[in-house]
């Protein structure tokens, strides 16, 4: 749930707090024993694993059931993030000197290793896990074939920036691509040419999600706007002014409803979080007591993690 | 003394101390010559950041008088890696104010502008704060010319108290500074009875 070019360009950014203090609206699922006393970690969309980030730099994939430490890299500063696929099968780890290895979470098998031309963070699974899209920080995107022996089979056209995030459609048939230079661009996947382009943000777009139905694009970023792109008219819709800059959405439920996390790079005040409508545009700030480390969504339903110590709560979102 | 490089060759074959082996023209080899001489190293690149904003206005002079902060006067030449100079390119160039906040709701200390007809290009700001999650002040630059790759880069100061006044060992403390050229020399004057900080950025594009 962080966002990919925040965490790249911002190496030192600690700031993605969840805070929550409302305890009737969340339900216990589990606690998970840590390797360490971890201030930040992410799980499996499937719910199974997890990946903690240790004050040493080492990374960790932690088994959620039994807490087993399925895999550990060493310290290694040179790791920007790691990024699941969405059914939970593969996670991606990208490094500053364009190395990615992808592990299938299950521990089965050997991981895919292979090295980019740019220092790169995984920006998305295609929904069949067949392709990998890499967000270089200052080159086009990459598409990578990560079966067997992984092949780059596109570089995505850009003006210049590099890539702030991407997005799979739920059909695998578009890919959305958030630029730096502003600009939202549109991808065929059967061909990875350029559909079409949307030039109507000044400023940068830090998140791209499709809405629950397919039908349209939601936009965050500097302009602390959300966007609105409806995929068939090609119209746009400035939606609400929200309370700061968003970083990352993620849709959950049924009704439109998504967690959105906030960029605090210059120390505004909270929310750092908040529970968003899409119907009626309003925004919730989540009540603010416990420190959330981290968070996803598990089986469309909002998970949300709270390390103590070596610790780690795990609470979904009712 | 002072021959042009032409002059030279002319004068060296005259006398015979240099010899044309092929037909080559004198004008294409002193031209070779002089290219061979002003070959310039491409400027690093460093990246773009979150805040960049399209459309900026085309203004030399960012600060106002009332802004708080340091006078800065930033200044250069914008060559290609052969040693031309681009007249066409076009520079952006944004930063945070005083404060360290960047202004993503207006244009303040935001501009897109072109060198004049000799690849000089100048702006009057006012020396950027620290912005909370970056180590170091910075200037961003993005600069485009036709025929040329555009480059995003940023500028450092080597007054940024960071460096404990030696940015030649310290620059990596800021981890996005991606080369010790990026922090440049800062040259204190005093203009109209006011402290400026004087700070030369040349830039140089790589062909595309």
């Amino acid at each position: 749930m962080r966002n990919r070019r925040l965490l790249a360009s911002v190496p030192c950014l600690s700031v993605f707090l969840f805070v929550t203090s409302a305890a009737a609206q969340y339900k216990p699922v589990t606690t998970v024993a840590l390797p360490c006393e971890s201030r930040y970690q992410e799980i499996s969309p499937a719910g199974d694993q997890i990946y903690v980030h240790c004050p040493d730099h080492t990374l960790s994939l932690v088994n959620v059931g039994s807490g087993a430490v399925l895999h550990s890299f060493p310290a290694d500063l040179r790791i920007i993030g790691g990024l699941y696929s969405r059914d939970g099968s593969r996670i991606a780890i990208a490094r500053w000197d364009g190395t990615v290895e992808v592990f299938p979470t299950s521990g089965s098998a050997e991981p895919t290793v292979f090295k980019s031309t740019a220092r790169s963070s995984a920006c998305a699974f295609s929904p069949d896990s067949v392709h990998l899209v890499l967000a270089p920080i200052n080159s086009p995107g990459q598409v990578w074939d990560i079966r067997s022996t992984p092949r780059q089979v596109a570089t995505l056209q850009q003006d210049f920036g590099g890539v702030s995030d991407c997005t799979f459609s739920p059909d695998g048939k578009l890919l959305v691509v958030a630029d730096g230079d502003t600009v939202i661009r549109f991808y065929d996947t059967a061909t990875w040419k350029l559909l079409h382009e949307y030039r109507g943000l000044k400023l940068e777009t830090f998140t791209v999600k499709f809405t629950p139905d397919g039908r349209h694009v939601l936009l965050g970023g500097a302009d602390n706007h959300f966007t609105k792109l409806d995929l068939a008219a090609s119209d746009a819709q400035s939606l609400t002014k929200d309370t700061g800059v968003p970083a990352e959405v993620d849709f959950f439920g049924s009704s439109g409803q998504a967690a959105i996390t906030y960029y605090d790079g210059e120390g505004h005040a909270p929310p750092h979080a908040s529970i968003w409508s899409l119907d009626s545009g309003k925004s919730t700030p989540l009540p603010d007591e416990a420190k959330m480390t981290g968070g996803g969504v598990v089986h469309g339903k909002l998970w949300l993690m709270t390390a103590k110590g070596k610790s780690l709560d795990i609470v979904e979102y009712q | 003394m002072g021959y042009t490089r032409r002059e030279l060759l002319e004068r060296c074959v005259a006398t015979g101390v240099v010899t044309l082996a092929t037909s080559t023209s004198l004008s294409s080899i002193a031209h070779a010559w002089d290219s061979a001489d002003n070959k310039r190293s491409p400027t690093p690149w460093c990246e773009l950041g979150p805040f960049y904003k399209r459309d900026a206005p085309n203004i030399a002079v960012m600060r106002t008088a009332s802004d708080p902060g340091l006078p800065l006067s930033l200044a250069g030449t914008v060559y290609s890696v052969s040693g031309e100079i681009l007249p066409n390119a076009t520079l952006e160039i944004w930063q945070t104010n005083y404060f360290g906040h960047y202004d993503n709701e207006g244009y303040r200390f935001r501009t897109m502008m072109k060198p004049n007809d000799k690849g000089i290009y100048g702006v009057e700001s006012v020396l950027p704060g620290h912005y909370p999650t970056r180590v170091c002040q910075h200037v961003h630059y993005v600069i485009a010319a036709p025929g040329h790759k555009t480059l995003t880069t940023q500028l450092y100061f080597s007054s940024d108290p960071v460096f404990d006044g030696n940015p030649d060992k310290n620059f990596s403390r800021d981890p996005l500074i991606t080369s010790r050229e990026l922090v440049r020399p800062v040259m204190l004057k005093e203009e109209q009875k006011q402290i400026v900080a004087v700070v030369n950025f040349d830039i140089v594009l790589e062909k595309a």
